[in-house]
């Protein structure tokens, strides 16, 4: 056929036929233009060019039309940039243009299409410039230069005039030729307006590509100004470059108008205004007298280091700043340059400006106001106003010396009055005054008998506290008060010194006096209706002589009513918080003290302010009993008045914990604090002691929770240290596990054995001891139980009675205890066990024997290497062991519960499904939820098998096989799980069914 | 508020707890509640109708508290067993179980979203467990207890709770403090009021106390019924106008919140029971009695034990679970 074909001449173009075209590629351009690819899926259509090339590719195949042939722009494709050294090849710096990624057709179109001004009214040339430059460029690529590389702009003449130039040329200028020069006359000013027309169209022609950004802002005016000075030179057609000038001081690129472009124009309007007035100015005085160069350089602006001429010998700032408006600042321009000018000027001028003279008389003359004066006694040091201290009779000259009156009772009181009438100022003086106006003791006040007395006093106390408040002044803490003593104190309150408050405690007959002499004392101050009344008061701190003493202190602050010192409830050497509770302790005390004046007198001598010492006096004094005349009564006021107490600390959450409640971790970004030590050990040994059970504790709690000493994280780490140490070199017969876990039923025998006895015993007392009694038998019994004998529970209980408590005691004391603890609690049953669940327990014990092998080979290393040394005494050992499976209790009760969990997983897996078999399908499950969490949820379980069967990689045959029923199980759920979605929504209805059932 | 509005008469029964019954909650909006026992088991019930909808078996010891999801789609519970379980409510199917208290729980709650069960236990810890993570580990623990830690309860960024050594401990998540109050007196259990201002914290000295928690101050105690050994627990009533609590010998009590009077007291709890298995949670502080922390305490005294009471949130309605094995709907 081909053959055939070849010898025929084929005259016009045949007509396709559909099965002659043999390409796809025209087939589906044919398609595409019938219109027949629509029926085509759009995600199958194929974008393609006119000649049926793929246009588009895939992301992983190359993207959009990806050059050469489908590859990046060469046969070879895409090859990474090779390190090529600078050395050789330096002036290689390639310029990207759009031109390098055009197509040639986009070439094509962007050479034809671009838009610009026909030459026909490029009035001003520039666009004639800018293609004769254009065609420059391209001549210059294609012909071979001297100088290498692309020629300078400015070498590449535009060829072609502008209008104006064309103009000018044809009112006879000549290129080379100054324009000015052959037009002096009256046509100059109009002349001179179009010259600068020109100049800056020339000169904006020429800077068009390089500050083509500048000009589209429209700086026009300043293009203008700054070429004029040319304007007195010979013109030759060279192009002045005026670079846009640096003439401000910002730093380079600083637009200080970015963001209020609003002033440019202000500023461009000032400028140029200070210009025209300058430049008239120069050119009215006929040219040359400024130099070129000098012209060039901007006014007003430093001589900059790149400028070569001298400052010295040109006179730059002499333009256009000898008139007033020079003053005129512009932003920017330091204030010191002006200063300069004119000085300079007033230097330089004489006579340098011809036909000029400095003027004698400047209109202008800075105002200058004098500093104000200081007054002679001022003091750099600012004074309050309203002291503390009232210091209102110091600057005084002092009151006579005057005798005390007789009668000491008064003389006391006045002393009273005036120290605390010193210390908390006028105030309360009036205060007072104004109480007992109608009290005759208080008639000093008032100018009455002894009144001169009470001012003398007042000032001594005054000077005595100014001069403490002046040492406070001087030293930066609290000298005196920390110094203070009890009798200094005394002294200064004027109380006589009080008798030892250790005889209180020997001679307890005798305290009643000091008592009362204390009680007489401290009312002195105090209000009158105690004053009048025969004292009995406590002395709550009696072992503690400056705590009494702040407490007496506290009483008498407290009834002055509101008015209390700064530093009163403990010295300064207490911490705040210290303060605070000692103040609670007294106000506690105080209100029990009032009861005990009112109510009943009854005096239990030995009665213990229980509460009270136990927390605070653990912090202020060493020990000793404390002695109380308190009742039970106010000792209960004592402890509502104590507690409840508050403190706060501080207490890092973790972040997650944050997350988690959803909200910002305070403590983000701080840096973690200290670990803490805190060891499963530290939860094992408790503190010792039951029967002193509210101090120590407290005692600890403080202890621990105040300062979180490093001491007892110590400790705990050392003990935990030492435990894990003889812990890992224990042997561990795996009879003693039997022991341990098998014997559940007969523990449960033996408790109720002896609940029995327990049963008869009717009030809560005693059955509380005979709890601890029970108690110590039953650690009796688990250890005879460990040590392989078979203790009687006869024996163990006649035990309890004569040893039982001596027993806890030493277990407590040993710090044992709490390994028994855990001991007990894993050997006791729980009573609850119903018979149902027997089955289970035998097979849980059946479960245990390969655990606990298990757990043999898994420390089986260790155990073996130091079986030697099983040489320990019995009791450490036992002690070991104990602590071994305290240890172990964990894994061991986490895989009796998963076992069972399996189990009755099971059970109540095929329970379902008999109910299943039994009911209707619809019957089946009930679920309250969506498939998303019931997916979810298995999801969480099969992550957690995983995990589970992950960390068990060494268990026993026995374990795999229950995993994979769990495995199986788990199918079984997924497999129902759509079907109780299904029926979800019907759980109501399901419920009902359900009752029905029932 | 008269006692006429309180809860004072039966409604229902719930039968089916084999022994005590240690806690019984109600859910958030009240329609059913949940219950958890010696028993080893959490039951779910409709508290209304009095029928029981589904039992939750796995622990291996008894179980002494549960908690439900605001959504109700998870529970938790703890128990003896030094466990923290994380259920589906809808399948009954343990999702996780969190290890890690050294000795039984006390107390379990979760937080608003869910996201997060705390637990208190005889450890002297409070344990804040993941529930979004597949960790088993704590996302923290508390451990500036020094006794067994009784009851806690949680609001959007704290967690408070109380323990034996007689603090009430509030963990501020939001500012990062831990406040502690110390009442002197071992916590029993704390409940929040309603506006969440006040903690009603029962102590062993037979005194249930208000507390103001900005402050810590003592707003008032209600005193009158016993409660001196057993876990038991203490609520405030919907409206935070009544302070209930149960008693050791099996009563009732609702206080006025204002005045700490007696509003009304009654036995709830007074059937015979021939056998009664196992008590309440006998509380023995680690500083009291170090040796032995469970106990399994046979008394004729304490068999009708109020050992939960839950209050409706929303009506004047009661339940209240005792050592009888029984759970009781009380309305008004």
């Amino acid at each position: 056929m081909d053959a055939d074909e070849d010898d025929f001449v084929f005259f016009g173009t045949p007509i396709e036929r559909e099965d002659d075209v043999t390409t796809t590629r025209k087939k589906k351009a044919v398609a595409e233009a019938s219109g027949q690819l629509r029926t085509l899926v759009p995600w199958k259509q194929e974008v393609r060019d006119e000649e049926g090339r793929r246009r588009f590719h895939g992301a992983f195949s190359g993207g959009f039309s990806a050059g050469y042939y489908n590859t990046v722009g060469s046969k070879e494709g895409w090859a990474p940039q090779t390190f090529t050294s600078s050395r050789k090849n330096r002036a290689e710096i390639k310029k990207q243009s759009i031109l390098n990624f055009l197509d040639e057709d986009e070439k094509a179109e962007l050479d034809g299409d671009s838009l610009g001004t026909s030459s026909q009214f490029d009035t001003f040339g520039s666009t004639a410039a800018e293609i004769a430059r254009k065609q420059a460029e391209k001549e210059q690529q294609q012909r071979p230069s001297a100088i290498p590389g692309p020629a300078p702009d400015e070498i590449v003449l535009p060829a072609s005039d502008s209008i104006g130039v064309s103009l000018l040329l044809k009112m006879g200028w000549r290129r080379g030729r100054s324009i000015k020069d052959s037009h002096p006359g009256s046509l100059y000013d109009v002349r001179r307006e179009a010259r600068k027309a020109f100049m800056a169209l020339s000169s904006e022609d020429v800077q068009a590509p390089i500050s083509a950004s500048e000009l589209v802002r429209g700086d026009p005016e300043k293009v203008s100004e700054l070429p004029t000075g040319s304007d007195n030179q010979l013109f030759d057609n060279t192009p002045v470059y005026v670079l846009k000038p640096k003439q401000d001081m910002h730093g380079l690129g600083f637009d200080p108008f970015k963001n209020a472009p609003e002033f440019r124009e202000r500023k461009r309007a000032r400028v140029s205004e200070i210009k025209e007035a300058g430049q008239g100015r120069s050119l009215s005085t006929k040219n040359s007298l400024f130099g070129f160069k000098s012209e060039r350089i901007a006014p007003g602006f430093g001589i900059g280091a790149l400028e070569d001429l001298d400052a010295e010998d040109e006179d730059v700032y002499a333009s256009g700043y000898d008139f007033g408006g020079s003053f005129v600042q512009e932003i920017g321009e330091p204030a010191r340059l002006f200063l300069e000018d004119s000085k300079k000027k007033g230097e330089k001028e004489h006579g340098v400006l011809r036909g000029f003279k400095v003027a004698s008389v400047t209109d202008y003359q800075t105002e200058r106001f004098n500093p104000p004066v200081i007054p002679k006694d001022f003091v750099p040091r600012h004074v309050f106003s309203a002291p503390l201290e009232d210091n209102y009779k110091l600057a005084d000259l002092p009151p006579p010396e005057v005798p005390p009156p007789e009668d000491k009772d008064l003389k006391v009181l006045i002393e009273g009055v005036a120290t605390l009438v010193s210390r908390c100022g006028k105030l309360f003086e009036d205060l007072s005054r104004e109480k007992n106006q109608s009290n005759p003791l208080f008639s000093f006040l008032n100018g009455g008998d002894g009144h001169q007395y009470y001012f003398r006093k007042l000032w001594e106390e005054n000077q005595k506290r100014n001069d403490n408040s002046k040492q406070l002044f001087v030293g930066k803490s609290y000298p005196t008060e920390q110094k203070m003593t009890a009798e200094s104190r005394g002294k200064i309150l004027g109380e006589k010194p009080l008798e030892k408050s250790s005889k209180n405690i020997s001679l307890p007959i005798n305290s009643g006096a000091t008592v009362n002499l204390q009680v007489n004392l401290s009312d002195t101050f105090t209000n009158p209706v105690s004053f009048a009344e025969p004292q009995e008061v406590a002395k709550p701190f009696r072992d503690d002589p400056p705590k009494q003493t702040r407490f007496e202190q506290y009483l008498k602050e407290k009834y002055r009513g509101g008015l209390r010192s700064k530093e009163s409830g403990g010295s300064s050497s207490m911490s705040e918080a210290d303060r605070a509770r000692e103040r609670l302790e007294f106000e506690a005390a105080a209100v029990a003290i009032e009861k005990g004046k009112w109510g009943n007198e009854m005096n239990f001598p030995n009665q213990q302010l229980a509460n009270l010492s136990g927390t605070t006096r653990l912090q202020f004094t060493s020990g000793g009993t404390e002695q109380a005349g308190v009742t039970k009564s106010e000792e209960e006021l004592i402890t509502k008045k104590l507690y409840p107490k508050r403190e706060e600390f501080q207490w890092r959450p973790a972040s997650i914990l944050c997350k988690r409640f959803d909200l910002t971790d305070p403590y983000m970004g701080k840096p973690p604090p200290a670990p803490r030590m805190r060891s499963k050990m530290d939860s094992l040994i408790f503190m010792p002691d039951l029967l002193k059970a509210a101090k120590p504790e407290e005692d600890a709690r403080a202890s621990l929770s105040q300062s979180e000493n490093e001491y007892n994280n110590k400790e705990a780490a050392n003990r935990e240290d030492e435990v894990e140490v003889e812990v890992e070199n224990v042997e561990r017969p795996v009879d003693l596990y039997k022991a341990i876990f098998s014997d559940d039923s007969d523990d449960e025998n033996e408790d109720s054995g002896l609940d029995k006895v327990e049963h008869q015993q009717k009030n809560a007392e005693a059955a509380n001891t005979t709890l601890s009694r029970l108690i110590a038998g039953d650690f009796l019994e688990s250890l005879g139980k460990q040590l392989g004998l078979e203790v009687p529970p006869e024996l163990s209980k006649s035990e309890h009675n004569s040893k039982g408590k001596e027993a806890v005691n030493i277990n407590s004391a040993n710090g044992d205890s709490g390994v028994l603890s855990v001991d007990r609690k894993s050997s006791v049953p729980s009573s609850a066990i119903a018979d149902g669940f027997k089955t289970e327990e035998v097979r849980k014990d059946n479960i245990y024997h390969p655990e606990v092998s298990h757990e043999d080979a898994s420390h089986g290393a260790l155990g073996k290497s130091t079986q030697g040394s099983g040489s320990q005494t019995k009791g450490t050992g036992l002690f070991e062991n104990v602590s071994v499976r305290s240890r172990l209790d964990i894994p061991q009760e986490k895989k009796k519960g998963t076992t069972s969990t399996g189990q009755q997983d099971r059970s109540s897996a095929s329970s379902d499904d008999e109910r299943g078999r039994r009911g209707s399908k619809s019957r089946r499950r009930k679920s309250r939820y969506s498939e998303g969490e019931t997916t979810g949820s298995s999801d969480d379980y099969e992550d957690r098998h995983r995990s589970r069967s992950r960390g068990r990689k060494n268990d026993t045959s026995r374990e795999k096989s229950s995993s994979r029923k769990h495995s199986k199980h788990h199918k079984h759920r997924s497999r129902k799980s759509p079907s109780s979605s299904r029926h979800r929504s019907r759980k109501d209805h399901g419920e009902s069914k359900r009752e029905k059932r029932k | 508020m008269s006692s006429g509005k309180l809860p004072t008469t039966e409604a229902n029964v719930l039968n089916g707890h084999e022994g005590a019954v240690l806690a019984a909650r109600f859910n958030s909006d009240g329609n059913y509640c949940l219950s958890c026992g010696k028993d080893r088991t959490i039951r779910l019930w409709n508290p209304h109708r009095g029928i029981h909808i589904k039992t939750y078996k796995s622990h291996g010891r008894e179980v002494r508290d549960v908690h439900v999801t605001p959504d109700n789609s998870k529970l938790s519970s703890c128990g003896g067993d030094r466990q923290v379980f994380y259920w589906d409510v809808a399948t009954g199917r343990v999702i996780r179980k969190f290890r890690g208290h050294d000795s039984e729980v006390n107390a379990v709650k979760f937080n608003e979203y869910a996201s997060v069960v705390v637990s208190a236990g005889y450890d002297r810890s409070l344990r804040a467990w993941d529930c979004r993570s597949h960790s088993t580990e704590p996302i923290q623990i508390m451990d500036t207890f020094s006794d067994s830690v009784m009851s806690l309860c949680l609001t959007k960024t704290e967690i408070i709770a109380g323990s034996v050594d007689g603090t009430v401990r509030t963990f501020d998540i939001r500012i990062g403090r831990e406040i502690s109050d110390d009442l002197g007196q071992p916590v029993n259990c704390i409940s929040l009021s309603n506006d969440g201002n006040c903690v009603l914290v029962s102590c062993l000295d037979s005194t249930l106390r208000l507390m103001d928690r900005s402050t810590g101050e003592l707003l008032q105690e209600y005193k009158g019924h016993t409660c001196k050994s057993f876990k038991m627990d203490c609520c405030l009533t919907n409206t935070d106008a009544h302070v209930t609590g149960g008693s050791e010998d099996g009563s009732v009590f609702f206080w006025d919140l204002v005045d700490a009077s007696v509003v009304s007291s009654f036995r709830a709890h007074s059937s015979v029971h021939t056998y009664v298995e196992g008590l309440g949670i006998k509380i023995i502080g680690r500083g009291l009695a170090s040796i032995r922390n469970k106990l399994q305490f046979y008394s004729e005294l304490f068999y009708n034990l109020v050992t939960s009471v839950s209050y409706h949130p929303k009506d004047n309605c009661m339940i209240t679970a005792s050592v009888d094995g029984t759970i009781r709907v009380w309305k008004s």
